[in-house]
């Protein structure tokens, strides 16, 4: 295992699933981490999971910027990895769709991150990266996913302008995209039996036949944070080769 | 304990340039390398180089026997392979009406039906949760000048990736690529003299970070692709400075 000692870290959407495998592996490489999370029921596991290698914050990723910027500036100085993993999702057909749902999954998913690098590039030197969760779903055509697919696109496109204008000051911008990865959040945001199914389809389907491990996604942000320093604009997608294959 | 303790790597192409970094790096972390090439003399500079954890092994990949040959020592040496990293290659700048029959066979020889009938041999070696790393070009995606035959066998090969990839997972074996930008291996001094000077110049200008990679930089992601991302099938990573994204 590389080590990261002496990293100085930030996450957002660090407190479940993808973002806290990522701090996880991080504080225990020596890293200082910040992550940020909304529902109090996640942050306190967070704490107890990262113990006190880490900082827990909560934040909504759209309202607390500034302050999140303050809290990080004050704690670790400068940014060497920026993780811009906090997003939502809702499953929706067209015909459903309200503007209200629209308006919130952009905001969360494209305009937060947008927003949330723009504050944060004055702390982050030359030789620092950023990471931005997209999906796989930014480039299929999925029912239900009409909105959440399109945040992520825009995301995706991000990534590349964002590379492109960063690239100058030595700092480099990539993109993990994760495909079905066991998170809880499907669970937590459709209904019971309509997640079952919905999962038991997606394992028969994917070409590993099971679903990816947080950690899994973990590796591959690390990676792209800290070991392809000749890497920039990219998508790495982690999703059992289901949108090659 | 090292990163990559006790694993069994072949790296096809492993006795110079990117194919030789990936080799000093995965040694460097505890894994024992065999590495082929066609030049007894570079394999030889090579092989002390990485010491007592790399084996030498002058195999030609254009040539069926050749990898038979190969299999068998492989088997021999290691029984069993953990990573096997297809990584021979040859260039080829001519302008496309200068093309000749017998360059374009070459190049798919080395670089497309090689790597092909070199997996085919070793599937037997690999053990389940192994991974195989394709090294591709970003040309296969771009259209530039005296480059048609070789990003085309670069673009067969992508495509294997993905094909190979679907028919071994089965097996537990990730096929998956790493596309390359412009990175100084000394191969273009080698294989183009005559251009080489333009074509570096050229390279500096249109990239986005400025600069050549260094092949250092690729070895970390031959490493990532072989071990780490077990749930990554498929792919192709380009490490291209963002070149080919920007």
């Amino acid at each position: 295992m590389s080590g990261y000692q002496d990293k100085r870290v930030v996450i957002t959407g660090g407190t479940s699933g993808i973002g806290l495998a990522t701090a996880r592996a991080l504080v225990a490489g020596g890293a200082r981490v910040l992550v940020t999370g909304r529902t109090p029921s996640s942050l306190e596991k967070a704490r107890t999971t990262l113990g006190p290698g880490a900082i827990v914050e909560a934040s909504d990723a759209v309202a607390d910027i500034d302050t999140l910027v303050g809290r990080a500036e004050q704690e670790l100085g400068a940014i060497d990895l920026l993780v811009l993993n906090a997003g939502g999702t809702a499953a929706s057909t067209v015909d459903d769709t309200t503007e209200a749902l629209y308006d919130n999954l952009f905001e969360l998913n494209t305009k937060a991150p947008f927003f949330t690098l723009q504050k944060f590039l004055p702390l982050i030197p030359a030789g620092g990266s950023v990471v931005l969760t997209t999906s796989v779903s930014n480039t299929k055509g999925i029912a239900t996913t009409g909105v959440y697919s399109a945040t992520k696109a825009a995301l995706r496109s991000m990534t590349r302008t964002f590379a492109r204008e960063l690239v100058e000051r030595g700092i480099r911008v990539n993109a993990v995209s994760p495909g079905p990865i066991d998170t809880g959040i499907l669970e937590r945001t459709m209904p019971v039996e309509a997640a079952r199914e919905f999962l038991e389809q997606i394992k028969a389907t994917n070409p590993m036949r099971r679903f990816g491990e947080p950690e899994e996604v973990a590796k591959a942000i690390l990676f792209l944070g800290f070991d392809a320093t000749y890497t920039t604009g990219t998508e790495l997608v982690v999703d059992g080769g289901a949108s090659d294959l | 304990m090292s990163r990559y303790d006790g694993k069994n790597v072949v790296i096809t192409g492993g006795s110079s340039g990117l194919g030789l970094a990936a080799a000093q790096y995965l040694v460097h972390n505890g894994a024992r390398v065999l590495i082929t090439g066609r030049h007894r003399d570079t394999l030889e500079i090579a092989g002390e180089q990485l010491g007592e954890n790399a084996i030498t092994v002058e195999s030609d990949t254009s040539s069926p026997a050749a990898i038979d040959a190969l299999a068998r020592r492989i088997e021999a040496e290691f029984g069993t392979v953990h990573a096997l990293v297809l990584n021979a290659g040859i260039g080829s700048f001519d302008a496309f009406e200068a093309v000749t029959e017998q360059t374009f066979d070459e190049v798919f020889a080395i670089n497309t039906k090689g790597p092909f009938f070199t997996l085919q041999r070793l599937v037997p070696l690999l053990t389940e949760g192994s991974g195989v790393v394709l090294t591709t070009s970003i040309a296969n995606q771009t259209g530039w000048d005296a480059l048609s035959v070789y990003s085309a066998s670069k673009a067969a090969l992508r495509s294997m990736a993905r094909t190979l990839s679907r028919e071994l997972l089965p097996k537990g074996i990730r096929v998956n690529a790493i596309s390359p930008g412009s990175i100084d291996t000394g191969k273009l001094d080698k294989e183009a003299p005559d251009k080489a000077a333009r074509l570096k110049a050229e390279f500096t200008e249109s990239s986005p970070m400025k600069r050549w990679g260094h092949a250092s930089e690729f070895a970390p992601a031959v490493a990532f692709l072989a071990f780490d991302a077990t749930y990554v099938a498929g792919i192709e990573l380009v490490v291209d400075g963002g070149e080919s994204q920007l």
